[in-house]
């Protein structure tokens, strides 16, 4: 009788622990962080190897004892590219699954809420793509980002394509969105400071044949054609700009693009020449230590994507998460992270070309910015120029 | 003369959609909002069949096959276990299958292909080099050839075969039809077959110039204009709508703002529908039933 009793009073422990949803010594075995992006939605593509860099990294990380003998643990979540998934499931891990803070994210439209809904119960929020400027100067709490702003790169693109062209007429392509718009805005400004030309040819965003948009870009009669948008645009608008007879120079504004894109759009536009990249982070091709430790993890683990240059941006995340989770130290709590994360500074190797560097109300700081082109005889991505640097200031 | 080119591939596109549209229409009353739907996924479905077991390299024969293969399984599908169940309901009950249809089979892209941009790399070399510098490629010339060829079989079959005469009378009038002997069920599924022939052809064709996506089953809403503008019951009206909806994406985009492309298809059906609701070609008394 007594025994029956045991068993029972054992059984209901057990399913009480369960319907807690995580059991308090299951939540100090391991550092729990969250990871949200769009693995399913028309983003997933250019968000999928980000994750899958960052996977790699914390996969490595973890196989070499974790931070202090404590593994990594990361709840993945698919927000479809739609805000109130991204919401739900930012929510569902800092209740359910007790995170610490949250990493990666979509697109601005999700980013924004998240970042709001984040800020309220002050759980961090470091994203690797960033629409919106929650984390320049003066930053917004909470908001970080080590990925790539468009007013920021609309400015390094300025800058740099005059690597390729001194003066002349540019014209900037993009969607009819605000991330491009500003895009465009601010590389019009760096080519009119430079003494050239500007005009751009903005479509809907729902365009997948980019025949007439192609067609009205040539007969504007360009030096340059800038696209600022991410894989798929430039899958169709690189050979639509050569059907269209335009065979001057294309910069890629890398927004989530990968070489394995290019490599494809070059193919179908029957020729890689005059192709350019504009990257925050190294190439897949760069001959560093540091992308070959990325190319080594990947062959290790394996992805379902290419090896690209947005493995290597999900590895840099994971490189700052990792730095950050070891200075908060065991326990670490949202807000001891919060404060790390706040003037955490980052030594990136080769992987961009400077550290990743947070100072208290920038949550972004400088970023470093490189201009590849595609190599249409060994189907490769070589550097073009040094790496440029951007402060984030002045763009609020 | 590129002007011309695109206008008329683009005019390939969309007729081919709208003629689907126009024959399920026709033959059983059904507007069918899961035509862009099914169009990318039929392109979908070409990819991947000629991908499967060529090591990376496209067979264009296996695709074909494919594509054929998926077009009749598709279309008798749909028609034999949700078409024929709403057959004599009103016909908004018949819209809204058509409309849990395109939502399945955008989540079906997702889910299979995960979303992912996909193109057709058959036939892209230049074939045809035009006055400053611009090219069209085989697959542009196909999709004019393929598209004169699919309307010229229609008329041939409609014409000329038996089962053609039935599809005519089952379309005029179904319950008479049926006392003569018609298998009005057997029409159905073939108009269901030859509209999700259509469609795949569209997806196929469109994927070989721009590229499958999620986002990419907008199409189906150029080909309804292009079918709504001509007139639901009429397929010469199918080819004129389809004519006036790329000429004016492609003027917009040259002449008034590229931004506004997508919007003036359904500006012109605005005043298409206000001046003549049954469309440029459509027949008055098809209008009650819509």
């Amino acid at each position: 009788m007594q025994k029956k009793f045991v068993f029972r009073g054992l059984a209901a422990a057990t399913i009480a622990a369960c319907l807690a949803g995580f059991s308090p010594a299951q939540a100090q075995d391991a550092y729990k962080i969250g990871y949200i992006t769009d693995l399913s939605g028309p983003l997933a593509s250019s968000y999928t190897p980000t994750w899958e860099g960052f996977e790699l990294y914390i996969k490595a990380l973890n196989d070499r004892g974790g931070i202090g003998g404590k593994k990594v643990d990361v709840v993945l979540d698919d927000d479809g590219l739609k805000a109130d998934r991204a919401v739900a499931a930012a929510k569902k891990q800092t209740e359910r699954d007790n995170v610490l803070g949250i990493f990666g994210l979509s697109l601005s439209s999700t980013q924004g809420p998240v970042y709001a809904e984040m800020r309220k119960i002050g759980v961090p929020v470091i994203t690797t793509f960033s629409g919106i400027l929650d984390a320049l100067p003066p930053a917004q709490p909470f908001s970080y980002s080590t990925g790539v702003v468009f007013e920021v790169a609309g400015d390094a693109i300025g800058e740099l394509i005059q690597n390729i062209k001194k003066g002349g007429k540019v014209v900037g392509m993009t969607i009819d969105s605000v991330g491009g718009r500003a895009a465009l805005a601010h590389n019009k400004k760096l080519v009119l400071a430079a003494g050239g030309q500007w005009d751009e040819v903005i479509f809907p965003v729902a365009t997948s044949d980019f025949t007439p948009f192609a067609q009205a870009a040539n007969e504007k009669k360009p030096d340059i054609v800038v696209g600022h948008y991410g894989s798929g645009q430039n899958l169709g608008v690189i050979p639509a700009l050569r059907r269209s007879g335009y065979t001057g120079p294309y910069v890629v504004a890398s927004y989530g693009v990968t070489e394995d894109t290019i490599r494809a759009a070059a193919q179908r536009a029957g020729s890689g020449d005059n192709i350019f990249y504009v990257s925050r982070y190294s190439s897949a091709f760069d001959k560093n230590p540091s992308v070959a430790e990325v190319a080594a993890a990947q062959k290790k683990y394996g992805t379902s994507k290419p090896f690209s240059s947005m493995h290597v941006t999900g590895w840099a995340l994971g490189k700052f998460a990792e730095e950050a989770l070891k200075k908060c130290g065991w326990p670490c709590t949202r807000d001891k992270l919060d404060k790390i994360v706040q003037t955490l500074k980052v030594d990136m190797g080769g992987l961009t070309g400077g550290p990743i560097e947070m100072v208290a109300g920038d949550g972004y700081g400088p970023t470093y910015w490189r201009l590849y082109a595609w190599n249409a005889k060994s189907n490769e991505m070589e550097p073009k120029s040094g790496w440029v640097k951007r402060e984030a200031k002045g763009y609020k | 003369m590129e002007f011309v080119a695109t206008v008329v591939i683009l005019t390939c596109t969309y007729a081919l959609l709208a003629a689907g549209i126009v024959i399920l229409y026709k033959a059983g009353r059904v507007v069918n909002f899961a035509h862009g739907e099914i169009a990318i996924v039929g392109g979908y479905v070409f990819y991947s069949s000629g991908m499967m077991f060529s090591g990376g390299e496209m067979s264009p024969w296996l695709a074909v096959l494919g594509a054929i293969v998926f077009s009749v399984i598709m279309g008798a599908f749909i028609y034999a276990t949700m078409m024929r169940r709403v057959v004599g309901e009103p016909f908004y009950v018949a819209i809204l299958v058509t409309v849990g249809i395109a939502i399945v089979l955008k989540s079906a892209i997702i889910v299979i292909w995960r979303a992912q941009h996909l193109t057709i790399d058959v036939g892209i070399a230049p074939a045809i080099r035009l006055a400053g510098g611009a090219t069209l490629s085989y697959m542009d010339v196909a999709s004019v050839a393929l598209t004169i060829a699919f309307f010229i079989a229609l008329y041939l079959f409609f014409t000329f075969t038996r089962l053609g005469v039935q599809f005519r009378g089952t379309a005029e009038n179904p319950l008479l039809a049926s006392q003569r002997g018609v298998n009005v069920n057997l029409v159905l599924s073939l108009a269901w077959i030859i509209a999700v022939l259509a469609a795949t052809l569209s997806g196929v064709l469109y994927g070989g110039r721009a590229f499958l996506s999620t986002e990419s089953v907008t199409i189906g809403l150029a080909g309804l204009t292009a079918a709504l503008v001509g007139g639901l019951d009429s397929l010469r009206g199918a080819v004129i709508g389809a004519f006036v909806v790329a000429l004016a994406q492609y003027l917009t985009v040259r002449l008034i703002d590229p931004v506004l492309s997508e919007a003036l298809p359904f500006l012109i059906l605005l005043v298409v529908m206000s001046i003549r609701p049954w469309g440029l070609f459509g027949t008055v008394e098809e209008l009650d039933r819509v």
